[in-house]
């Protein structure tokens, strides 16, 4: 059978595919959990993602960009994979997840620090769901002899402190807006950005009764509506920085937005670095840059004195 | 009437010409047995010449070009003191360069000499009335010697020799050119297109009728060229010019960048491992992948990677493995050299089609149909599948097999030639399944007709039919390849010679599509100036005695690119276009009979018209000092005189067939019966 490259895309997601006999690579995008940010498309090393704006019609909301990967240029690296915050797009190889990029360490695997304490988790279940905004935790109740509750709210307090309480979080697909750490008992969550940046409304320039930025916005409470000037407000405690807003804003200096710095694993790759540049800018490279090599220097300087490395750091 | 000769003439020569007051013409006049004199009175017409202005010397003779003959005109050229030799007699393009030499013996310019036709254009042709013949034989030897007349010694041409060769295509044929010609100690350039040389060869399983290891005999043979201390290998490369004439081509070659360097690298696979990326081998018919940066196979010769900049991500992790070897330079461009030779072999191959717009065998559309290259590389131990023949749909091996002939070739609306060696690589497939799986496999092939003409090639169809292989005839029309949607299992449908359907069920189908000419030969034929076949291919100067050799001296074809043919004709075929490559190489000089154009400067207005005309690019417009003139490179110029034609100025001549002297000939032959007073 020929060599074929296939692309198909339908309302539910984007996918890619190359079939050769023996290796089959595919690249699905889940259409639900893109939040048309554009980070896949600067972390892409072959320039094969495209943002397209999505045309607004008059008195409706505005509408999340749409991504679109080029098959002609896309080499399914998983890059993309790897930088969603979201977890929107899957590269897999003969249908398993295992990214060489990570495996040879050409790509950094981004840090999702996100800790959970079951036990500061709140008993009442109307108190812990609904917490994420993009529902990613799961509180699930068993008895003591494993038996699933079904339908935990219908039960009283005491009746809940005899259950026992499982608590899952989907970090895979968690942009780490550190919500559930607010909004829960302290120490139940525990979260570190993925990104950090800036981001600044400039209220004087938006257009009278715009919220496109709102209207994208997967995090609630991130931006938020003012009920004093009806203007849209910014609130940086819980941006994640993936700048879907900076995509549909309609005016130039509306929005203020930058990236500055990237949680991730220690690597040493062109690839990254070069991503490292468009997600940020050349001076915060420059930066981590600077950084690794004044951390090289301080290990060979400890090594050349004979010091021993401390392993548990 | 231009001599094919090749001898070169004595350089001694009496210096006579235009400006002698009255030349002293002597006319020998031909019996040539009884093929001339039966109809011609050659002694009238030795007379009659006698009495024809400027001729001092006339007789016939029984066979000038014999031994005695050519003897007794150097004895009359020298008695008589002729300065001008007229032999009426048989064509030009026969004894021309016999005379030539004969009158240059005497101490002549052989270009004083010139030849009545009076055997073809008169006894041969006026059989039934002699009246007229004889008279017409008299017009032809006055036109001669009016001509003759007129004639002017010229210098015969030599050109340098440049004592290396090309060799473009590193297939099976080119190597085999480049490895004779280097041992016969002529420079070799090899241009290869690809990473690695080997061609269709080296990527086969095994080779029929002995079902040896394919790579196993030319792997070595790959490696002599990569070691030998005459050939440099120009991988990767593409030829983009080819300027000049035999003994002095000049070949622009642009070396693509592989981003590593050959002469560091040391095909360690380092970078190899260390690389993330992946993308589809072509040396695997993509059906496997290779790494970004890679060798496309295991034998590459030269063994250096290649960094595919399509895929690559530039994470620089095979700048860290290969470390202090330091073979990898991203910032490698396009390199643009000039290589001159005396000679070029073109082996360029062929490639395959593509059968996906036969929609009735349904290639690309169901999973377990393949083409026969597919299933050479699922058959091949160092395959992408590891030499497990299995199925595309569900990765398990196949309980029967069909095999299908003649896919797009012998057919009059895609490839009406036979693609040659279908036949037989369908009869090795076929037997080495059988012979692996035994009884477990059932092998089926649908062929028209079975071409196995050659040594050993008859006993190996016999083989395949005691191995069990069910062979049914066909007709090529109405056949038809279904799927089954569930088991994905096919049927092939097809009707026997005499209209009876027959149909075999079938777990995999492999195709025997049509070999066709390579994607780059239309492209060369262009850059080399050589014409190109009906089907496509390069064009041999004469089918049955010059196979190898094409219309433009110095370059020669050996293998598929001239015509279908499997690796043994090929290998012969490499061999016979180095042989001749090396009769040109061999050469002092190139000797080109001084009858080309020349031009007169002071009349060419240099408008560019005999640029035009001329088919060969020989006479180019140049500046020269403050007015263009025209120039013509000697080696290049056929002497055809279709510039001379074109030129509105008559700026540009050819030496002996001059306006005057073709004048002077058509005034002698209006004039009859003149005599001399």
């Amino acid at each position: 059978m020929p060599f074929q490259r296939l692309k198909r895309d339908t309302a539910k997601e984007l996918c890619l595919e190359w079939v050769m006999q023996v290796k089959n690579y595919r690249l699905n995008l889940d259409k639900n959990r893109c939040v048309g940010c554009q980070i896949c498309s600067l972390a892409c090393p072959k320039e094969a993602i495209r943002i397209e704006k999505q045309p607004k019609a008059l008195g409706e909301k505005a509408r999340k960009a749409r991504v679109d990967v080029d098959l002609s240029k896309c080499n399914f690296c998983g890059i993309c994979d790897i930088s969603c915050p979201y977890g929107a797009i899957s590269v897999t190889v003969d249908g398993k997840h295992l990214l060489s990029v990570l495996d040879k360490e050409s790509f950094p695997q981004l840090i999702r620090d996100v800790k959970v304490d079951a036990t500061k988790f709140p008993v009442d279940p109307s108190k812990s769901e609904n917490v994420c905004p993009i529902n990613l935790i799961r509180v699930q109740y068993s008895t003591p002899e494993g038996k699933l509750v079904e339908d935990p709210r219908s039960l009283s307090s005491s009746e809940l402190n005899a259950l026992r309480m499982k608590v899952e979080v989907d970090k895979e697909h968690c942009p780490c807006c550190g919500i559930c750490e607010a909004k829960l008992p302290q120490g139940a969550m525990h979260v570190r950005r993925i990104f950090s940046g800036k981001l600044a409304i400039r209220r004087e320039n938006c257009p009278e009764g715009c919220t496109d930025c709102l209207d994208v916005c997967p995090i609630t409470g991130a931006l938020y509506l003012s009920d004093s000037d009806k203007k849209v407000h910014e609130n940086e405690m819980f941006c994640v920085y993936c700048g879907a807003c900076k995509i549909v804003c309609p005016v130039d200096k509306a929005l203020d937005f930058k990236r500055t710095h990237i949680h991730h694993t220690a690597v040493r790759s062109g690839a990254w670095n070069k991503a490292l540049e468009r997600l940020t800018s050349p001076t915060d490279m420059t930066k981590e840059l600077k950084a690794k090599r004044s951390l090289k220097a301080r290990e060979s300087v400890k090594k050349r004195m004979g010091l021993k490395e401390e392993q548990n750091v | 009437m231009k001599s094919t000769a090749r001898e070169k003439p004595k350089p001694r020569q009496k210096k006579a010409g235009p400006e002698t007051e009255s030349p002293r013409i002597g006319v020998f006049v031909c019996q040539c047995g009884s093929n001339i004199a039966s109809i011609i009175d050659v002694d009238a017409l030795a007379k009659y010449a006698q009495t024809l202005p400027n001729v001092v010397h006339a007789e016939s003779m029984s066979y000038p070009c014999s031994r005695q003959g050519q003897d007794e005109i150097v004895a009359a050229i020298k008695n008589s003191k002729l300065d001008r030799v007229v032999v009426a007699g048989c064509s030009p393009r026969l004894y021309e360069p016999t005379f030539q030499s004969c009158v240059s013996r005497a101490e002549l310019n052989p270009w004083l000499f010139e030849m009545a036709n009076i055997r073809e254009f008169t006894s041969y042709c006026n059989q039934t009335m002699p009246e007229e013949a004889n008279q017409k034989a008299k017009d032809t030897v006055r036109m001669a010697v009016a001509k003759a007349r007129l004639l002017e010694p010229l210098k015969p041409i030599e050109l340098p020799m440049t004592k290396k060769v090309m060799v473009i295509g590193g297939g099976i044929a080119g190597i085999n050119a480049a490895l004779d010609l280097a041992d016969m100690g002529f420079k070799v350039y090899m241009v290869e297109k690809t990473e690695t040389i080997g061609g269709v060869m080296a990527l086969l399983d095994k080779t029929f009728p002995t079902l040896d290891c394919s790579i196993c005999i030319e792997g070595p043979k790959m490696v002599d060229v990569g070691r030998h201390p005459n050939i440099e290998i120009i991988s990767y490369a593409d030829v983009l010019k080819v300027e000049g004439y035999v003994g002095n081509f000049n070949v622009k070659i642009r070396k693509n960048p592989r981003y590593v360097i050959a002469a560091n690298c040391t095909g360690c696979g380092e970078c190899r491992d260390a690389c993330p990326i992946e993308y589809p081998n072509y040396a695997d018919l993509y059906l496997g992948a290779r790494k970004a940066i890679s060798i496309p196979f295991g034998q590459a010769v030269p063994l250096t990677h290649t960094i595919n900049r399509d895929y690559c991500i530039e994470c620089y992790k095979c700048v860290d493995a290969c470390g202090a070897r330091e073979a990898i330079n991203f910032d490698q461009k396009p390199e643009e050299i000039d290589v001159n030779v005396g000679a070029i072999v073109v082996t360029v191959g062929y490639s395959m089609y593509d059968p996906k717009d036969l929609t009735w065998t349904g290639y690309g559309k169901f999973s377990n149909v393949f083409t026969a290259m597919e299933f050479e590389r699922l058959i091949l131990a160092a395959g992408p599948t590891g030499g497990k023949v299995i199925r595309a749909s569900d990765a398990q091996k196949p309980h029967s097999v069909a095999f299908m002939q003649c896919v797009g070739s012998r057919d009059i609306n895609r490839y009406e030639y036979c693609s040659g060696f279908c036949c037989m690589y369908t009869l090795k497939h076929s037997v080495m399944l059988k012979e692996k799986y035994r009884d477990a496999i059932d092998v089926y092939v649908l062929y028209n007709d079975m071409r196995s003409n050659f040594k050993g090639y008859e006993e190996f169809f016999n083989r395949a039919q005691k191995s069990g292989v069910k062979f049914i005839r066909v007709k090529l029309e109405n056949r038809r390849i279904t799927e089954d949607p569930q088991t994905k299992n096919l049927t092939v449908c097809a009707e026997t010679e005499d209209g009876k359907p027959v149909s075999v069920h079938a777990e995999m189908v492999v195709l025997a599509n049509a070999a066709i000419p390579a994607p780059t030969t239309a492209e060369l034929a262009k850059i080399l100036n050589i014409p190109l076949d009906k089907d496509g291919f390069f064009k041999e100067c004469q089918p049955k005695i010059r196979p190898t050799d094409t219309e433009v001296p110095g370059i020669f074809l050996a293998g598929a690119c001239q015509g279908l043919k499997d690796i043994p004709y090929s290998v012969a075929q490499g061999s016979a276009a180095a042989a001749q490559a090396a009769s040109v190489l061999g050469k002092k000089s190139w000797p080109v009979e001084p009858l080309v154009a020349r031009v007169n400067e002071d009349l060419c207005s240099g408008c560019r018209v005999c640029e035009s005309a001329c088919g060969y690019h020989a006479i180019k417009v140049e500046k020269k000092g403050e007015k263009s003139v025209a120039k013509v490179t000697e080696g290049l110029c056929r002497g055809c005189g279709i510039c001379s034609s074109a030129c509105p100025m008559d700026a540009v001549t050819m030496p002996n067939y001059s306006d005057c002297q073709i004048v002077a000939q058509i005034q002698a032959v209006m004039k009859k019966g003149s005599r001399k007073t």
